[in-house]
């Protein structure tokens, strides 16, 4: 490779880089590679599909809609995904709950409230929380913060007990440390780092004139934001929070540690229940069996799909957002 | 600036000054912005105390360099994680030799030839999808199409861990390719070079450190992947210098399945290799900032 | 502008670097290897009498999870010893492990009990299964109460709290047996186990044999236990379970239990007298059995005044007739392993050697491996 020559106007052509003709075919070959090279997205994806497609249908054709739609997964004679699909909603929207809150506020206090300046040792923060890997907030998860949690939970639910809607939801006699609940947990903050820097970039494009305006009018930093950065932001910030969700129900290992391992739909946040992903990783070295393979396969496809269109439409938002304040 | 105002009695009022309700809800709105902030440090800072304090009674030059893994049940001392290191960075080195150039070329490919083209369009909003699919589903993938007819072994995990990579290495080259300025190319088409040579010369260059960053970020996060080494290097107890053959082991699998054991010899050395990959990967991440520190272009 | 050839080298060098890990992991791996298969040193002199078996190949096996740390072990040291040959032991459980012996998935299934009789049918006509016994070994009552050590208990106290009757900690029948300890008034959680398992079906014959009238939940390797008990698969689930949840009690084999980290009740054996599970306990309470032919044998309830009243014992199980000579090689070669120098690391790992006599008659029997 030649030496790097920045194009200089003052330079008259021919002084620089001898110039010799290049074949059209290296150059052609170049963009045939690099589009190439492009396609492989589309390519894996398509491939995904079909090849999961292909090894489910074993599960289809012997489970059969009924069995599919069904709630126990035992690996011998059920195969139901909808015990499992309940877990992965729930355990997902509880790390919605808990982490949306604290992203945005986040999001909101490194482009409102710290000086731009100041910011950077903040984000890198964040951004340690977002390097963690997964298996090692689900180590931590199981020997340090199920134990922790089994106590508090046990006195929540007695705390609870016979109060009506309380006790349907955090009470019950099979409260354990590894439940939907504390892989809510740990999702929300595996998920907080996602959201929250998505959220900044989208509430960085809010025109500095809009909230100057607000500030003009005398309104306090809080007022400005409600009035001058959510309007601006709230569909881009929506699709953050989307992202996050579609993060959360695809997270496989620290659920798979702290979740428990029983298949159930339960009001019972505090009981033991497992994911989709979860129950993939975990059962995958014991299914032998044709049928149980291609159970865990299918739910793997159906995950894919789940994910991928909570993200088609996460991704719709932020683009829509991004385009609206590039034009603005 | 502001005109003078006076209230109903004459005395002078600053009308910046918001009245004492509104500006307790200012104060307590940025409170609790500071809380969610405070909020999400205890986590970390919790995780990363226990992570040296536990990891740092595990680790020595044997545990990370002896290549048996013990079973489970044998106590801290005996053999060591030196396999699950060695896998980890084989798998790893590998993955990243084939996503990086791969993502870079895509990258290339949307920025400077596809333009706004519906391909190009489609393949980059594809791409950012492709990021949140679970690193499960590609291991998944990996197992159906390469372990189901060549087997197990390091370098399918390679594989899966590429197709994690990739989507991440494309999008953030695009944005850094993004960021050079077109003046740059014409100047040098100009001087009658081809696409080819103007971006293989002057453009990637030019956004080389924040590739070299964002694709140093990339390698950190599949160095800590776990879901799709399950499916596609099974596991192994002696150092598998072969990464194109033969199942191998990586530090990730190694706490994911000492995780789920009692025994305190196992979790000890779960502690010790989940240190171990923080600090590989935290390397990365610093890496990957000093390059972008140092190398910032000021963009005109 | 010269800054740009010194960047340029400067990032390309960073990048190399980067790639440079890869390659000097890939060349170093073969070097960093130092010592060979087992390396706790009171095993690895297992060697020297061993001759090294000229078959080769793959023994498949599961079975019981009491083995599993025996197991684990031995394969680890017996590829010192035989290196062509590779043993793979899956921990399912003794009836997932004689249900895979009997549809041929396996060359030997780890069972703590022998077939019980209503599986007799299930075994393929006209094959005779061998019972080798391999190690005996206490099953441990673990606990987690730590500001409580040296609970002790007996044979009713422990129906009733297994069986639900005995629901807290502070249960006058708990504290009649514990007098000068504070005991808290947490409620009790059982760890059991889901599975069909060994280890219940040798827990429950004990609680028949021990308790006699107290314990109304009849012995077989599933036990309907009460709703609130937390199953798991496997001895570690159960160790797993007790470990993390305070105030839990379940019943697992010492091996794991010490190896988990967690507490064992010392249990009131024939002779009157409360003793703790150790490898010790466990050998005075083997000295007083006495197999059958076919070296099946219980080690509930011995005599004796150390003994240990809860030990238990678990059989590899083969079939007399083997379809190959390699087979036959392979099994005689590992089992034999098992039952000599293997024997010698069963203490280290909280376990108990099998007496000499049965070892013995244990290795004679290995003659009947035929093809």
């Amino acid at each position: 490779m030649s030496t790097m020559t920045k194009a200089d106007p003052a330079t008259p052509a021919g002084s620089a880089n001898p110039l010799q003709r290049r074949r059209p075919l290296g150059d052609r070959g170049f963009q045939l590679v690099a589009l190439v090279a492009g396609l492989l997205v589309l390519i894996i994806l398509v491939l995904i599909t079909v090849t999961t497609a292909q090894q489910s249908t074993t599960w289809f054709t012997t489970a059969g809609f009924k069995g599919i739609f069904s709630v126990s997964f035992d690996g011998n004679t059920h195969f139901g995904a909808m015990g499992v699909l309940y877990g992965t909603v729930i355990s997902s929207v509880i790390g919605l709950i808990v982490g949306v809150p604290v992203s945005i506020g986040i999001a909101l206090l490194l482009t409102q409230v710290v000086p731009a300046r100041l910011a950077r040792p903040f984000v890198y923060v964040i951004d340690l929380l977002a390097v963690v890997p997964s298996v090692v907030w689900g180590l931590w998860g199981i020997i340090v913060l199920v134990p922790w949690l089994q106590k508090i939970y046990h006195d929540i639910a007695s705390g609870v007990k016979g109060i009506p809607v309380l006790d349907s939801l955090f009470g019950g006699d099979a409260v354990g440390g590894a439940s939907f609940f504390t892989a809510g947990l740990i999702l929300a903050i595996m998920i907080t780092p996602i959201i929250s820097s998505l959220s900044r970039e989208v509430i960085a494009t809010v025109p500095d004139i809009d909230k100057e305006g607000a500030y003009a009018l005398g309104a306090t930093r809080w007022e400005m934001i409600r009035g001058a950065v959510w309007p601006h932001s709230q569909g881009g910030v929506v699709g953050a929070i989307l992202v996050g969700f579609g993060r959360a129900m695809g997270e496989t290992i620290a659920v798979a540690l702290v979740i428990g391992d029983s298949v159930e739909v339960t009001s019972h946040l505090f009981y033991s229940g497992h994911s989709i992903a979860a129950i993939i990783a975990l059962q995958f070295g014991e299914a032998t069996g044709g049928e149980f393979r291609s159970a865990l396969i299918g739910l793997g496809l159906f995950l894919f799909v789940l994910t991928i269109g909570v993200n088609l439409v996460a991704r719709w938002f932020v683009e829509r957002a991004a385009r609206r304040a590039r034009g603005a | 600036m502001m005109a003078a105002a006076s209230n109903s009695l004459g005395q002078p009022v600053d009308l910046r000054e918001p009245s004492g309700w509104r500006r307790s809800k200012n104060q307590i709105m940025t409170i609790l912005m500071w809380l969610a902030f405070v909020i999400v440090l205890i986590p970390l800072a919790f995780v990363l105390v226990t992570l040296v304090a536990k990891g740092a009674d595990a680790i020595s030059l044997q545990f990370l360099t002896n290549s048996t893994i013990p079973p489970n049940v044998v106590p801290l001392g005996v053999g060591g994680m030196g396999a699950a290191v060695v896998g980890t960075l084989e798998i790893t080195g590998f993955a990243s030799l084939l996503a990086i150039p791969l993502g870079v070329l895509g990258a290339v490919y949307l920025n400077e030839y596809g333009g706004n083209g519906i391909l190009a369009r489609l393949i980059s909003f594809m791409s950012s999808v492709m990021t949140g699919v679970p690193s499960i589903v590609m291991g998944l993938f990996i197992y159906i199409i390469w372990v189901l007819h060549f087997g197990y072994s390091g370098m399918a995990g390679s594989f899966a861990l590429a197709c994690l990579m990739l989507p991440i290495v494309i999008r953030s080259s695009y944005e850094m390719l993004r960021l050079v300025p077109d003046s740059l190319r014409q100047g040098s088409y100009a001087l009658g070079a081809t696409k080819a040579r103007v971006t293989v010369t002057v453009v990637l260059p030019a956004a080389l450190s924040g590739i070299v960053s964002g694709a140093l970020l990339a390698v950190a996060r599949a160095a800590g992947e776990t879901a799709p080494l399950i499916f596609t290097i099974l596991t192994v107890e002696q150092t598998n210098p072969n990464l194109f053959s033969g199942p191998d082991t990586s530090l990730p699998l190694q706490i994911f399945s000492n995780a789920q054991s009692a025994y305190v010899g196992a979790n000890a050395r779960a502690w010790g290799a989940a240190l171990t990959l923080v600090a590989i990967t935290f390397i990365l991440m610093i890496v990957a900032r000093i390059v972008t520190a140092l190398f910032t272009r000021n963009t005109r | 502008m010269q800054h740009g050839r010194r960047r340029q080298a400067a990032t390309f060098g960073v990048a190399a670097v980067a790639g440079a890990m890869a390659l000097a992991a890939c060349s170093s791996s073969s070097s960093s290897s130092s010592a060979s298969g087992s390396s706790s040193s009171s095993s690895s002199s297992a060697s020297s009498s061993s001759s090294s078996s000229s078959a080769s190949g793959t023994i498949k096996a599961a079975g019981s999870t009491f083995q599993t740390n025996f197991q684990q072990t031995a394969i680890s040291s017996f590829k010192s010893v035989s290196p062509n040959i590779t043993v793979d032991y899956a921990p399912v459980g003794s009836g997932t492990g004689r249900s895979d012996l009997y549809s041929n998935t396996v060359l030997f299934a780890g069972s703590d009990s022998p077939v019980p009789k209503k599986e007799a049918s299930k075994v393929p006509a006209g094959k005779t299964i061998l019972y080798f016994p391999v190690q005996i070994g206490p099953i441990a009552i673990a606990y987690n109460l730590p500001s409580v050590k040296g609970l002790k208990l007996d044979a009713t106290v422990l129906a009733g709290i297994f069986q639900g009757t005995i629901k807290t900690w502070d249960d006058p029948a708990i504290k009649a047996l514990n007098s000068g300890m504070s005991l808290p008034s947490t409620s009790i959680t059982l760890a059991v186990r889901s599975d069909s398992s060994g280890t219940t079906q040798n827990f429950s014959q004990y609680l028949v044999d021990a308790a006699g009238s107290a314990w109304k939940l009849g012995t077989s390797s599933t036990i309907t236990w009460p709703s609130t008990a937390r199953a798991g698969d496997g001895g570690s689930a159960v160790a797993q379970t007790v470990k993390s949840t305070p105030g839990a009690i379940g019943y697992v084999d010492f091996s794991t239990a010490t190896a988990s980290g967690l507490s064992a009740a010392s249990v009131k054996n024939s002779a009157g007298d409360y003793v703790a599970p150790s490898s010790a306990s466990a050998t005075a309470a083997a000295t007083h059995v006495t197999p059958k032919a076919n070296l099946t044998f219980v080690t509930a309830n011995e005599p004796g005044a150390t003994s240990y009243p809860i030990t238990y014992q678990s059989w590899d199980l083969v079939y007399a007739k083997q379809p190959t000579a390699n087979d036959a090689a392979l099994l005689k070669a590992y089992l034999g392993y098992l039952l000599g120098d293997g024997q010698k690391l069963l203490t280290q790992l909280n376990l108990a050697p099998l007496p000499s006599s049965i070892d013995s008659a244990a290795v004679q029997q290995l003659s009947k491996i035929t093809s």
